[in-house]
């Protein structure tokens, strides 16, 4: 039962963060493409026509992986979360069916319709991009929702029997604070990430000495994206963070590893939790009430620690408060690295500047890792419940055969990394042949 | 809202928008499924893949969603035989997954490099993708209307080799074959020059094959499978729908043959539609039959969600699937010319 549990869980962790490595790009440079296709067709400019085609032709690599894989996620709630599936359905499934009704269709069709549409036909090319990238952000929309309520349960009532969740209140669950807080800050890293790759992949290019304007104008439109989005991110995400403490405390206490009751609680710029103790091993230059600040909006407010909590309700500490950690720190090297990219592009050194344009294509994969931790934290910061409150993960799990999840495991293991490795080739082969832009 | 509708009237209504459902992702995923399954054999060279590519290319996965649709409808108006259906079939839902994303990528990525050698493996990674989606929802459809091993208690006692008794075999193959037949008239009607030619030649030979394993199969329904004729018996005007099934495949034979594509394309959709449809009114009210006892099985009102969800959801249904279907219809639109042998690479 215990490996069954952990092999479940593995599977699910891996195929969604397999997953949300193509979301966040397709949801951004969905929008971006549109906006180029639709300037394009305003003042026939080739250099809008090329940069439609190179990033579009990125995008199309990228959503394909994107729509398939995410495929193995409504099949796995069924396969391997069916107790969770029968409990949460009545709540769960409308969202679901309404993101393939308004989202997944819109995408899906004119996906297809962007595609193989020419450039005679340049209008309903963009219109049909416009409706992809709403299909995408509506889709985010929903499955946040969805998502929302296994953070925080709003608008439901439990059966006489309490066997499942029974919804009261649909919009409820729309109105849900937790969704709101979560979706911006989704699509604000979406965002963030599509800046980064690519002003990562015009860095290289002006490294070549390609100063093609196809990646002069890419840059320019990149770089504020990612300053706004990097300055916002954490402006916005103290909000959220609050929120979180008062909602889940201890996800809230985990991420900065808060483990006794205080107020004006320090934030130590060096820590090292340890769940062993429930303590931090080390604790060094604290800044007196910033954690208190931070989570509560007062220097003197007070944090619940986690040792004052059920002490079986604890997620993994450690897990959370690294990932927390490392998502936050690589926020504030985003912000600098924006300001930076727009100080050396307003004063004319940016193509000379090779040591910023190196750093810059190595940060191509620094967002992807900061989502990553910013999911964990969410979602490893919920546990030990998979509904907050109503459902432990443990009693989610389909009873199947454990060498069925075993089988399925190594397949779709297998598949993915062929999957990965192919697409990273096919869009290393855009970037350095520049397709579509010469 | 719809508050004048009970839950027991809601579950009905939600049966049969679940039969519709179904039905419609059968028909429009079978033609991009016969174009995967027949192109290493009948596209002679580059030029005709992409013409089959092109033929098939806008429509794919708008069509596809059909399928996610079906199960986020299960999932929300059933949770419970969402569940109980994907558990059971473990592997072969697995096996299906593999599949449909070795189709998507495949075809998506098909022309994206131009190293021959590349392309060759996609290409029949298309095809291998498209027969495992065909052939296991084949077989798992063909077991829904024989009944799952569901003892008391809703244990299930079923094997992976269980599921592939010859009922479920033959079952696999057919909807293999009307997928090859869909796929084959469809490149016939879109495409021009040598690789249309073939195509109607192969569906020439196709829906007869068709119209012979769907005559044995609806005859082996009726005859050999237990509990298939109680609700034709109480309700005689249904055995409308296996009448129908028998008699489009007849006039997809005939069509192909007069080298009517278009119209023997639609009876062989007919085909498809009339068989899903005739085994799904069989086993109602049960969703997942038992083949061990009757009353094991899972039944619509035992499945369904509250009547709050049930009738949101069918508001949404009734405004949005017409949405739906009008902007699809107006996609076929944009692409209304027939495809030539024009080589058009970066697809």
């Amino acid at each position: 039962m215990v490996e069954l549990l952990l092999l479940s869980r593995l599977q699910f962790a891996l195929t969604v963060a397999f997953h949300f490595l193509f979301v966040p790009l397709t949801l951004g440079l969905a929008l971006l493409v549109a906006g180029m296709e639709t300037v394009y067709y305003k003042n026939k400019d080739e250099t809008w026509r090329k940069m439609a085609d190179f990033w579009g032709r990125i995008f199309k690599i990228n959503f394909a992986i994107g729509l398939v894989t995410g495929l193995a996620m409504t099949f796995q709630f069924g396969t391997n979360w069916g107790a969770y599936s029968e409990f949460m359905g009545d709540v769960f499934g409308p969202p679901l069916a309404v993101e393939a009704l308004l989202a997944f269709f819109l995408e899906g069709t004119f996906f297809g319709a962007w595609i193989f549409l020419d450039r005679n036909r340049q209008k309903l090319k963009a219109f049909s991009m416009w409706m992809v990238a709403l299909g995408t952000n509506i889709s985010a929309l929903w499955i946040i929702t969805a998502n929302g309520f296994m953070q925080n349960p709003v608008g439901y009532e439990m059966a006489v029997d309490g066997s499942k969740v029974i919804m009261t209140d649909f919009i409820a669950l729309l109105t849900n604070s937790y969704v709101w807080y979560m979706l911006v800050h989704t699509l604000l890293s979406a965002y963030l990430l599509t800046a980064f790759l690519i002003m990562g992949i015009c860095a290289y290019h002006f490294l070549k000495k390609n100063n093609n304007e196809v990646f002069r104008k890419s840059f320019s439109i990149a770089v504020i994206v990612a300053l706004v989005t990097a300055v916002m991110l954490p402006v916005l995400g103290h909000g959220y963070a609050q929120y979180v403490v008062e909602i889940q405390p201890a996800k809230g206490a985990a991420m900065d590893a808060v483990w006794e009751t205080g107020s004006s609680v320090p934030m130590y710029l060096i820590q090292v939790p340890d769940a062993s103790t429930g303590s931090n091993s080390i604790e060094l230059l604290g800044i007196p009430g910033f954690a208190s600040f931070l989570y509560t909006g007062s220097f003197s407010g007070t944090i619940t620690g986690l040792n004052q909590l059920p002490q079986d309700e604890l997620p993994p500490v450690g897990m959370v408060f690294w990932s927390f950690k490392l998502m936050t720190m690589l926020g504030f090297l985003f912000i600098a690295e924006a300001l930076a990219g727009l100080y050396l592009q307003k004063s004319g050194k940016l193509y000379m500047s090779d040591k910023y344009l190196k750093l810059l294509m190595w940060s191509i994969p620094l967002p992807y890792i900061a989502i990553t931790a910013g999911w964990i934290v969410a979602e490893v910061g919920r546990q030990p419940w998979i509904v907050y409150g109503l459902l432990k993960t443990a009693n989610g799990i389909s009873s199947v055969p454990i060498s069925d999840v075993l089988v399925s495991i190594l397949l779709i293991s297998g598949f993915y990394l062929a999957l990965i490795v192919f697409e990273i080739y096919l869009i290393k082969k855009t970037v350095v042949n520049a397709i579509g832009v010469e | 809202m719809l508050d004048f509708l009970t839950r027991d009237m809601l579950a009905v209504i939600w049966f049969f928008l679940w039969c519709v459902i179904w039905g419609v992702y059968f028909i429009v995923d079978s033609f991009s499924l016969g174009a995967g399954l027949l192109t290493p054999f009948i596209a002679a060279d580059k030029v005709q893949r992409i013409q089959i590519q092109k033929s098939v290319g806008p429509f794919w996965g708008g069509n596809e969603v059909w399928l996610i649709l079906a199960a986020g409808g299960t999932f929300a108006a059933f949770p419970l035989v969402f569940s109980k259906m994907f558990t059971f079939l473990y592997l072969p839902m697995m096996l299906l997954l593999i599949g449909l994303i070795a189709r998507g990528i495949s075809v998506e990525y098909l022309h994206k490099d131009d190293s021959p050698k590349i392309q060759n493996v996609l290409m029949w990674g298309w095809f291998v993708g498209s027969l495992l989606i065909s052939l296991v929802l084949g077989v798992a459809f063909a077991n829904f209307f024989k009944g799952l091993e569901i003892a008391a208690g809703g244990v299930y006692e079923g094997t992976l080799l269980g599921l592939f008794g010859p009922y479920a075999l033959i079952g696999g193959i057919l909807f293999v074959l009307i997928s090859v037949t869909s796929g084959a008239l469809w490149i016939k009607v879109k495409t021009e020059g040598a690789l249309a030619t073939k195509a109607g030649d192969t569906a020439k030979k196709s829906t007869i094959v068709v119209l012979v394993l769907s005559l044995v199969y609806l005859a082996y329904s009726f005859v050999g499978i237990e509990g298939f004729t109680a609700n034709y018996s109480a309700t005689p005007v249904l055995y409308a729908l296996p009448a129908i099934a028998v008699i489009a495949p007849i006039l997809a034979v005939v069509f192909a043959k007069q080298e009517k594509a278009f119209m023997a394309f639609c009876c062989n959709l007919g085909t498809i539609l009339f068989i899903v449809e005739s085994g799904l009114v069989s086993i109602y009210p049960n969703m997942l039959k038992s083949s061990v006892a009757l009353e094991y099985g899972i039944d619509v009102f035992e499945a369904a969600s509250s009547q709050m969800t049930l009738s949101i959801m069918l508001g949404g249904a009734l405004v949005f699937v017409p949405i739906v279907i009008l902007y699809q219809l107006w996609v076929y639109t944009l692409f209304k010319e027939k495809i030539k042998e024009t080589e058009q690479v970066d697809y």
